[in-house]
């Protein structure tokens, strides 16, 4: 991908409409392969993880243009490697950074420069897999979501303060899940405790057994998810990450294949 | 048809209603008759687009005027997208309700989004010119093509675009975010860097087209970006952003053959590397540096390939494990090398600094007779101009840049040495532009070649991993 940035489109937005802001250029610390980002509607403010660079950007939540970040999370103490994904808890002021599959790196949203995470989670009890994570801030999970031996993916759940070699509280995935690989970051929608994720098909570039599933944080074992929703065989080619609208209850995913973002008016899922 | 609505059109205001009404009703209908799983939706489809006035290569409504002195109280009442009563969300909540252990999964697979963003039209990351058969090569990472245009093609200002003579695209391809391209002098083999997505440099010959394979493959290390070619010396160069490396190939290596040498380690300043120039004449390597660095551990674990080449056993492979921490963010760069150096070597000379106006640079080239070096400076909408010799906080000698010039976020450049022209491809705008060599300052280009209607930016959505939302501002939030 030759040109890095960050574009924000008005929540309407259909086909080819400009977006209404871009942050890029030096200044940003941007760098490619971007493969996560979360609004903190707390504080306003949106962080990225920057995997080249091993940061995680944290920008002001109007940011425009060539705008450096407010805050960089950078530096030995940090403990960070490759950083490729994140989640931002932002009723408890945490950012949960995963680290190299086995590594869940915790750290205040706060934090600034070369600071130690505030936890860790990390073991061989653990059973990580974590390729992405998320939070549910209602009834304190911890999701984690990544490789699940012997194929496919998982999604572990695990207490939100969760630190060391804990266990998880449970586990979902295994042949009937469909669980064949995670698209990209994934989403937790407290109120109701659904785990939003895409699922790449089985295709290299392309996959038409793609889909965008739901599951439940309550889930447990070789479960289905609730809900399929945009395929297989639907809009999907390579899909990738999700969010949500609440609002307007709406379901946000994007398609690398397509390099496209879709946007489903599902009311069930809020 | 459409003589016979703009007569209507023509018409008294009550007229006009009926006729918008008319079109109204086709439209709802449409979409009801879809809904209600009535109609097969390719032809729902194309009803709503002819009722919708979509180029649909039949006869319709060219020409509408709004309708003006209404008396009556508006035909329709606004309805925000966001209500939960009214028609249209009835319709949509018209669904499976329940959901069981029995009778999961509930599918929607055939839901379709609301909405979709996405840029129609190429994004132009690199160019070639093959001066043998007088064709510009393009590579468009937005559609995953190489497009292949007459050189002298010149696309009008009330045109949208220029067809191509050839296209290169499709599954079969291994085509996806292709930022690198070089074009053999001799035979026109066309090579293109697949970067992050597809570990594989793949060749074409000239005269393929369409959804074909490549005529050969490279497997590579993950993360390749730039690309030059010694011809003399048959060596093939590749940057590679993730390791922080120069991987240097035979020319005519294919599958899992290993490089030749590579250039990596802490001393060589090598930060987030993007694209190569190489001078034979006096033997040196030039690369540009976007400055995302992190530390290896030397001999710690191979670089990685999805595709499955390298390894421990591999000879001249690069490291791949990174120090935990060591991150940085250093200044933009171009750095140079001798052209046969190898292992953990400090740069001959380092371009950087306020002066240099280095915003991201991505594309290079090298004259090799006036000594000169071209660099695609993204951020700054310029082509920028170096002495070869250039080192420090340096000024460039000349640049190509301002709203006469139309170049937009520039990520490749070639020097055309035949026709004496420098090639500038404009990933912000969708087209590409030429001057002559030497050109400088605000300069109109000898030519435009457009994927798209003119001064329309490019989106410039490439490979959208994640996606946020800014629920204050009400806005998607997309990074690449």
């Amino acid at each position: 991908m030759a040109h890095p940035q960050i574009a924000f489109f008005a929540r309407l937005a259909n086909g080819n409409e400009q977006p209404k802001r871009k942050i890029e250029g030096q200044k940003t610390l941007l760098g490619r392969t971007m493969h996560a980002v979360a609004y903190d509607e707390v504080r306003d403010e949106f962080m990225v993880p920057v995997p080249l660079s091993q940061s995680i950007l944290i920008f002001r939540g109007g940011a425009d243009g060539q705008e450096a970040p407010l805050r960089v999370i950078q530096g030995s103490k940090t403990e960070l490697v490759e950083p490729e994904r994140l989640a931002l808890d932002a009723v408890n002021g945490e950012i949960y950074v995963p680290r190299e599959g086995d590594t869940v790196l915790v750290f205040s949203t706060l934090a600034n420069g070369d600071v130690a995470p505030r936890r860790i989670l990390k073991g061989p009890d653990t059973g990580l897999g974590a390729g992405a994570v998320a939070i549910d801030t209602v009834r304190n999970f911890l999701v984690a979501g990544g490789g699940g031996g012997g194929g496919g993916s998982k999604f572990r759940i695990y207490p939100r303060t969760a630190q060391g070699n804990t266990k998880p509280l449970r586990t979902i995935g295994g042949p009937k899940s469909g669980l064949f690989g995670l698209g990209g970051p994934i989403a937790v929608y407290s109120p109701k405790g659904h785990i939003i994720t895409t699922v790449r098909g089985r295709g290299e570039l392309a996959a038409e057994d793609s889909y965008l599933g739901i599951w439940s944080v309550e889930d447990d074992g070789d479960v289905p998810p609730k809900w399929r929703v945009g395929g297989p065989n639907g809009v999907f080619l390579m899909p990738r990450g999700v969010t949500f609208d609440a609002k307007n209850k709406t379901i946000i995913a994007s398609d690398k294949r397509q390099n496209a973002v879709f946007s489903f008016y599902f009311p069930e899922a809020f | 048809m459409a003589p016979i609505l703009n007569s209507v059109f023509a018409g008294s205001g009550k007229t006009k209603v009926f006729v918008y009404g008319i079109i109204s009703v086709i439209s709802l209908s449409a979409i009801l008759l879809v809904l209600a799983g009535t109609l097969d939706p390719g032809k729902a489809d194309r009803a709503y687009r002819a009722a919708l006035r979509v180029p649909n290569g039949q006869a319709q409504l060219t020409a509408a005027e709004p309708i003006t002195n209404q008396d009556a109280a508006p035909m329709c009442v606004w309805e925000p997208v966001s209500a939960t009563s009214g028609s249209l969300a009835a319709f949509q909540q018209a669904r499976p309700t329940s959901t069981t252990a029995s009778t999961r999964p509930i599918d929607f697979a055939s839901q379709k989004p609301v909405r979709t963003i996405r840029d129609p039209y190429a994004a132009y990351s690199a160019v070639a010119v093959d001066p043998i058969n007088n064709e510009v090569i393009l590579t468009d990472e937005n559609l995953f093509q190489i497009l292949v245009y007459d050189r002298l093609a010149n696309t009008p200002a009330q045109a949208k675009m220029t067809e191509p003579k050839r296209v290169l695209g499709g599954l079969e391809t291994k085509i996806e975010f292709q930022c690198g391209l070089y074009i053999d002098p001799k035979n026109g083999d066309i090579y293109a860097v697949n970067n992050d997505t597809v570990d594989t440099l793949v060749i074409f010959s000239r005269d393929q087209k369409g959804n074909v394979p490549p005529k050969r493959e490279l497997i590579t290390v993950h993360g390749t970006f730039g690309i030059a070619v010694d011809e003399a010396a048959q060596e093939l160069f590749m940057s590679v952003q993730h390791e922080n490396a120069v991987i240097v190939y035979q020319k005519l290596a294919q599958g899992k053959d290993a490089p030749l040498r590579f250039i990596q380690g802490g001393k060589t300043q090598l930060a987030d590397p993007h694209g190569m120039a190489i001078d034979t004449k006096k033997q040196l390597m030039f690369v540009a540096n976007h400055g995302g660095f992190h530390e290896k551990i030397p001999g710690a674990e191979p670089a990685l390939s999805f595709a499955g080449a390298g390894g421990k056993d591999v000879p001249n492979w690069p490291d791949g494990g990174q120090k935990p921490g060591s991150g940085k963010n250093l200044p933009p760069s171009i750095t140079v090398y001798p052209l046969k150096g190898r292992g953990d070597l400090a740069p001959l000379q380092v371009i950087q600094g306020p002066k240099t106006r280095l915003n991201w640079p991505t594309g290079l080239a090298v004259d090799e007779d006036a000594g000169e070096l071209y660099v695609a400076n993204d951020m700054d909408d310029s082509i920028a101009v170096f002495d070869i010799t250039a080192n420090g906080d340096v000024a460039p000698k000349r640049m190509i840049r301002g709203s006469k010039s139309m170049i937009k976020n520039p990520t490749g450049v070639w020097l055309d040495f035949k026709n004496k022209e420098v090639w500038s491809a404009n990933f912000g705008n969708h087209s590409a532009t030429v001057y002559p060599m030497g050109a400088s300052g605000d300069v109109a280009p000898l030519r435009m070649i457009r994927s798209g209607p003119l001064n329309e930016q490019a989106l410039g959505i490439g490979n959208p991993h994640p996606v946020g939302y800014d629920s204050k501002r009400e806005q998607l939030i997309v990074p690449n």
